[in-house]
């Protein structure tokens, strides 16, 4: 028997897969998708690209319209050029130890057993405070006078009466970036772990019968099947770095040294109120945020079609 | 008979008209205003006022450095982040060429603007956009007792001595750090600085506002010198790059741990004199400002009060900022340290003995100039911000002196250009 002939002919009006009722179903259910993403991010967006091409200033009359000055100004100014390789540290930074921190935590967490949930809730526990308050508590942990840290290394015999953690450029770029990884790798441990626990166990049974050890289960096994969840978790490792801002901002202030893109843009437009000079940096922070997001996405999709 | 039924009669109609009485006396009684102003005011200043007009005050109080992005945010937006607001002077280029204050001259008397000469900074255009309520000009602070404690009796008049105390302070073990001063990327880092180079004898700007701190001769350049060699020297707490003004006043100056306030707020004196908040209670005094050839100088930060242009209760909010202004309230806010605006003010307060360290701040006050003679520019944020920066990369080593001001420089002129 052909497919055409189990399958009955379908009569006009009829309601199935590929109807035309379903299709307005379809259009339906996505449409509050579709309003949110046009009123929330896609008009928005157009709407800033579109003024970052005037001059957008409350203290100057007019708006005129002047093409791509502020892109080309953007690019010879030396203190946005200063911000912008602070944040490509911090992304750096970021990116590599919630990466490799999160996996081992999901890896960790996967083989508590019994006490995955208590470890899955201390763990996540980071990711559920507000930026602000974090930086509040990691500059009391860095304080110099009383902090936690000096503490615990002068009770250790080490030399760190009164050390100001800030005062050397790369420490500070460090000390400020472990501050976003310690509230963002709960995220990476999440996702890597549901990737984790999609894994069925008769492979590894598998590997073990014919005498696999752990590490090459966990190079041949265990890497290749979370490279999915992996890679969405370094993009929004990725996207969450380059919109990295209460840290910075709480524990340095506006120092050039440790000044993000998003504290300039901020600078910028709140500070000097060059609107618009400040809405064609934050174009170009999307743009470069997309970018190296799209690295991982397309990888996401190679892998998936793999899978 | 008679007589009791005419008492009733006067009695019940005084009953009714009472309330009238009270509402011709607070026309405004039963409106609601909100107030954003820096921390430290009164703790009873909503309600003292509220008692007075029958005005009800939401009183939201932020550290300075927090009070302009909320207010820039509402303003921007074209909501009202109050309906009374802090008005710094150095914001008054910017406000008021964005117009989002309120002229006020029409609504406040000549008097009280005459009384108050500080209105002429918050003057631009014939509008006046704030009415100061804050005297703050610059003194410097001492601990008193850490001085005589190192056996030093001489007031410092020259920066030279003010360092060379400084260095006994330190040997004697009276504190680690004897010299407060803020170095982190905050206005108080700036608005030091501005006074050192006044220190030095110099000016920031000529009359054209092109910048004269970059030789290595100008006063800038010198202030900035002084800065780092007292880092270095070990006078200042290394941790003072991320600490503001405040608090290095609060908690530092405050509880002892320091013996000089650079860039001295008379205001401070009367809030350090509480010994219910202050352990340096009876400790503190200002000095005039020390500087290299020993004639003092000062200048000017006042803050005032306004009204921004979207604020839905501007009767209420003037009636506020009359309230707050008014001599007697001056007099009384002075106990939390505020120093008034109003010559009438500080006058009686001087006559009634109860100014702290008068004679020093009636010395000083003549000496006070204006820090931009031409007005606060558009561009003072900026200009702000880059010295600030500046310094907190110089003092750390991440850049030498002389590539600290000419970047402040630089960005000077790119912010005119803007």
């Amino acid at each position: 028997m052909t497919l055409a002939a189990a399958v009955p002919a379908r009569r006009k009006g009829d309601k199935g897969i590929d109807g035309s009722a379903d299709a307005r179903l379809g259009l339906m259910l996505a449409a509050p998708i579709v309003f949110a993403m046009l009123s929330l991010v896609l008009i928005p967006v157009a709407s800033t690209l579109w003024e970052s091409m005037h001059r957008v200033n409350p203290m100057m009359a007019g708006t005129p319209f002047i093409g791509l000055q502020h892109y080309r100004d953007l690019l010879a100014d030396p203190i946005v050029n200063e911000a912008w390789r602070n944040t490509f540290i911090y992304v750096a930074i970021c990116v590599a130890l919630e990466t490799a921190g999160g996996i081992g935590a999901a890896l960790l967490i996967n083989q508590a057993g019994r006490w995955r949930r208590y470890l899955l809730a201390a763990v996540v526990l980071p990711w559920a405070l507000p930026g602000v308050v974090n930086a509040v508590v990691w500059g009391w942990i860095y304080n110099p006078a009383f902090g936690l840290l000096n503490g615990i290394l002068v009770a250790a015999g080490l030399d760190f009466e009164k050390f100001v953690w800030f005062n050397d450029r790369t420490i500070a770029l460090f000390a400020v970036s472990l501050v976003h990884v310690w509230r963002m790798l709960p995220l990476t441990a999440v996702i890597v772990l549901a990737a984790l626990q999609s894994i069925p166990n008769d492979l590894y049974e598998a590997a073990r019968i014919d005498g696999a050890s752990r590490p090459k289960m966990f190079a041949n096994i265990t890497l290749p099947l979370i490279r999915g969840g992996i890679a969405i978790a370094m993009t929004q490792s990725t996207v969450a770095a380059f919109n990295f801002f209460d840290e910075a901002w709480i524990l340095t202030g506006s120092a050039r040294g440790t000044r993000p893109i998003l504290v300039q843009v901020y600078l910028e437009a709140f500070q000097n109120l060059h609107f618009s000079y400040g809405m064609a940096l934050s174009v170009l922070v999307m743009i470069a945020s997309l970018a190296v997001s799209l690295v991982y996405v397309l990888r996401v999709q190679r892998v998936t079609r793999l899978d | 008979m008679n007589r009791l039924f005419r008492t009733t009669v006067a009695l019940a109609a005084l009953t009714i008209a009472l309330p009238a009485f009270a509402d011709d006396a607070k026309p405004l009684a039963g409106q609601s205003i909100t107030v954003l102003l820096p921390s430290g005011q009164s703790p009873t200043l909503a309600a003292d006022f509220e008692k007075d007009t029958g005005i009800k005050v939401d009183l939201q109080m932020l550290t300075w450095d927090d009070i302009r992005p909320k207010l820039i945010t509402g303003l921007i937006a074209g909501t009202p982040p109050a309906d009374v607001t802090e008005f710094d002077w150095s914001w008054t280029g910017q406000f008021a060429a964005a117009g989002w204050y309120e002229d006020l001259t029409p609504l406040i008397d000549a008097d009280t603007v005459k009384d108050i000469a500080g209105s002429a900074i918050f003057t631009v255009d014939g509008k006046l956009l704030g009415v100061p309520y804050s005297n703050d000009f610059r003194v410097m602070l001492i601990n008193r007792k850490h001085f005589t404690d190192a056996g030093i009796t001489d007031t410092p008049k020259t920066l030279d001595e003010l360092v060379a105390d400084a260095k006994i302070i330190k040997e004697k073990g009276i504190t680690t750090y004897p010299i407060g001063m803020p170095l982190s990327t905050s206005e108080g880092t700036s608005t030091t600085w501005y006074l050192l180079t006044k220190a030095f004898g110099g000016e920031l700007f000529d009359d054209n506002f092109k910048p004269l701190f970059t030789a290595p001769d100008s006063a800038g350049y010198k202030a900035l010198e002084f800065e780092i060699n007292a880092l270095k020297a070990g006078l200042v707490d290394p941790a003072s790059t991320g600490l503001k003004d405040s608090q290095i006043n609060e908690s530092m100056f405050g509880q002892g741990q320091t013996s000089i306030m650079i860039s001295g707020e008379p205001g401070r004196i009367a809030q350090f004199a509480d010994p219910t908040k202050s352990k340096v209670s009876g400790q503190i005094e200002a000095i005039l400002v020390a500087t290299e050839s020993g004639k003092t100088r000062s200048y000017g930060l006042l803050e005032a009060l306004g009204i921004p242009a979207s604020s839905e209760h501007k009767e209420a909010a003037l009636a506020f900022i009359k309230w707050m202004t008014s001599k007697d309230y001056q007099i009384k806010n002075y106990g939390v340290g505020v120093l008034p605006t109003r010559t009438s003010a500080l006058k009686q307060l001087n006559d009634d003995g109860k100014l702290l360290s008068g004679a020093v701040l009636v010395e000083q006050a003549p000496t006070v100039e204006p820090l931009f003679k031409q007005g606060t520019p558009t561009w003072y944020p900026q200009f702000s911000s880059a010295v600030s920066n500046a310094i907190n990369q110089a003092v750390k080593g991440e850049v030498t002196v002389a590539q600290a001001v000419q970047s402040i420089a630089d960005e000077t002129v790119k912010a005119q250009q803007q």
